[in-house]
């Protein structure tokens, strides 16, 4: 049940939480019919129990990706380091951590970085389908799961007005920074998992976690950097 | 007829009927916001919900449970009026804006929903099954009404929850965890949208944990959802955001629902209620 693998793979454990997750996993049948005393636990225990124990999610629903709801709601090592209270980061030495391990993460595509269709990009980047389960599954058969970015970030200016703010604006993107393979790999790398550059980024780890795949990525790239796309007019 | 009409008057002059004692409308509470706050993106994102919120629909929704309130119903046939939401049998006024609490009588910390359910299986008679229990989505619902009521008697309130018995802040200690846990198939937390002001997803600004003068309007549930032509509940938020989150579903009157809602609404602590409230 308990799983702590880092970007490259490797098991690890980070700060002693995860060192507590896997005692509690190995003493975790709790008989549901037992009352569960949540004041004898500390917040991180009580949370963990409601999440794997209480009967408060849908944990045994399968996901699109394969595998159940339990494991979407069990933290990797850089998840369970980026949940800092408060909503700031982890230390220097952590962060460099994971920033090291996410580089190490990162899958180039056979053949090379290429560009490919910007149009085909648009569509994945206005997207905001695919991965929601729950009470509305997201169904992947009938439609293709975009990379929601338009939920974040500002691109096209076409799109200006309801386009989020929470990542930082990319309209113009190569009309300012060019198309060097610098850049190029600078861009891929980002979508790939962009904790290699930005620790604990809120963006999500689009190739890593297999959200998008290689010829998707390839596509948003495109929406990005291909001098032809309204991101660039 | 004309006596019907007339006798309908006075009603309809004093304005929304499920008015707190206080005597406030929620556009009142919303507008005291505005004015203190004059640099808010997110309280100020819509001008036109504004100007639609003196007469939102959420008030004849209101009025619905008024009625389910106080009406005796149920194989027992006793109106709502016997049932305690913390401050003693039928008190309502403020009674929401200081739940989630404890309650001796089961032992539990409770949310409006289960509360409700409970009084609706336990006092009235209700079985669990039955579609007035069940049915816990949409302005036509019984428990949407009965919400909405219960929740406009807290209008212009200051939220308090009580954290003076250890299980109260255990769920509000777990709901601080809960909060900021990233998880999921793209790594979100609530922290991921709801820690820098003046944030949007896509077009609409998101309110910030941090400042509590947002705060206290997002956690205003029930609201009407205007793009959704519905009354919603705080489950109903909280499941929406979980669900939007890639996490897996979350499921209502669950300790880990009772324990976000438990949190969110601490963060919101001493500040003023609006309610019924309108969102996008």
């Amino acid at each position: 049940m308990y799983k702590s693998i880092d970007q490259s793979g490797k098991l690890r454990t980070i700060a002693g939480i995860g060192i507590l997750a896997a005692a509690l996993a190995t003493a975790s049948s709790v008989n549901a019919d037992e009352a569960v005393d949540y004041t004898k636990m500390t917040p991180e225990e009580a949370a963990e129990y409601m999440i794997f124990e209480s009967g408060s999610f849908n944990l045994s629903q399968e996901m699109q990706e394969g595998g159940t709801g339990r494991e979407r709601m069990v933290q990797d090592d850089l998840q369970k380091a980026c949940s800092v209270i408060g909503g700031g980061k982890p230390d220097a030495d952590t962060l460099a951590e994971i920033s090291k391990a996410a580089r190490e993460s990162i899958e180039y595509p056979e053949g090379g970085i290429k560009l490919g269709d910007w149009q085909k990009g648009y569509e994945l980047a206005w997207s905001g389908f695919g991965f929601r389960v729950g009470h509305n599954f997201d169904n992947h058969e009938t439609r293709e799961p975009g990379g929601n970015c338009y939920n974040c970030h500002k691109l096209a200016p076409q799109r200006e007005i309801a386009s989020g703010t929470i990542g930082p604006r990319l309209t113009g993107f190569a009309k300012d920074r060019g198309t060097d393979e610098a850049t190029v790999k600078y861009v891929y790398e980002m979508i790939y998992n962009p904790h290699a550059y930005f620790p604990c980024t809120y963006m999500p780890r689009f190739g890593y976690k297999k959200l998008l795949t290689q010829e998707q990525i390839s596509h948003l790239m495109a929406y990005i950097l291909d001098p032809e796309s309204p991101v660039n007019q | 007829m004309l006596k019907h009409a007339l006798l309908a008057l006075p009603l309809l002059a004093a304005g929304p009927l499920a008015l707190a004692d206080n005597g406030k409308e929620p556009i009142d509470v919303l507008q005291e916001l505005l004015d203190n706050n004059k640099d808010s993106k997110y309280l100020w994102q819509s001008e036109q919900n504004v100007m639609m919120m003196p007469d939102s629909p959420a008030y004849w929704v209101a009025e619905e449970g008024a009625e389910l309130f106080h009406t005796p119903r149920g194989p027992n046939n006793v109106s709502m009026e016997e049932c305690d939401f913390g401050k003693g049998p039928g008190v309502l006024e403020g009674a929401y804006a200081e739940m989630p609490r404890y309650f001796e009588d089961t032992g539990k910390v409770m949310d409006l929903e289960t509360r409700i359910v409970h009084c609706q299986v336990n006092v009235q008679g209700f079985a669990s099954d039955d579609p007035t229990v069940k049915q816990r989505h949409g302005s036509s619902s019984d428990h949407m009404r009965l919400q909405t009521y219960i929740a406009s008697k807290s209008n212009g309130y200051e939220w308090n929850p009580p954290l003076d018995h250890p299980l109260e802040k255990a769920f509000r200690d777990a709901g601080q965890v809960l909060f900021y846990r990233r998880a999921g198939a793209t790594d979100f937390g609530c922290q991921s949208c709801h820690i820098d002001e003046g944030k949007q997803i896509r077009a609409s600004v998101l309110p910030s944990v941090k400042n509590p003068q947002e705060w206290t309007k997002a956690v205003s549930w029930p609201a009407i959802r205007v793009g959704q032509d519905n009354v919603r509940s705080t489950f109903h938020r909280i499941r929406g955001c979980v669900y939007q989150m890639r996490h897996a579903g979350i499921l209502g009157g669950s300790d880990a629902a009772i324990a976000i809602s438990s949190f969110w609404t601490d963060q919101a602590r001493g500040n003023p209620a609006v309610l019924p409230d309108m969102k996008r």
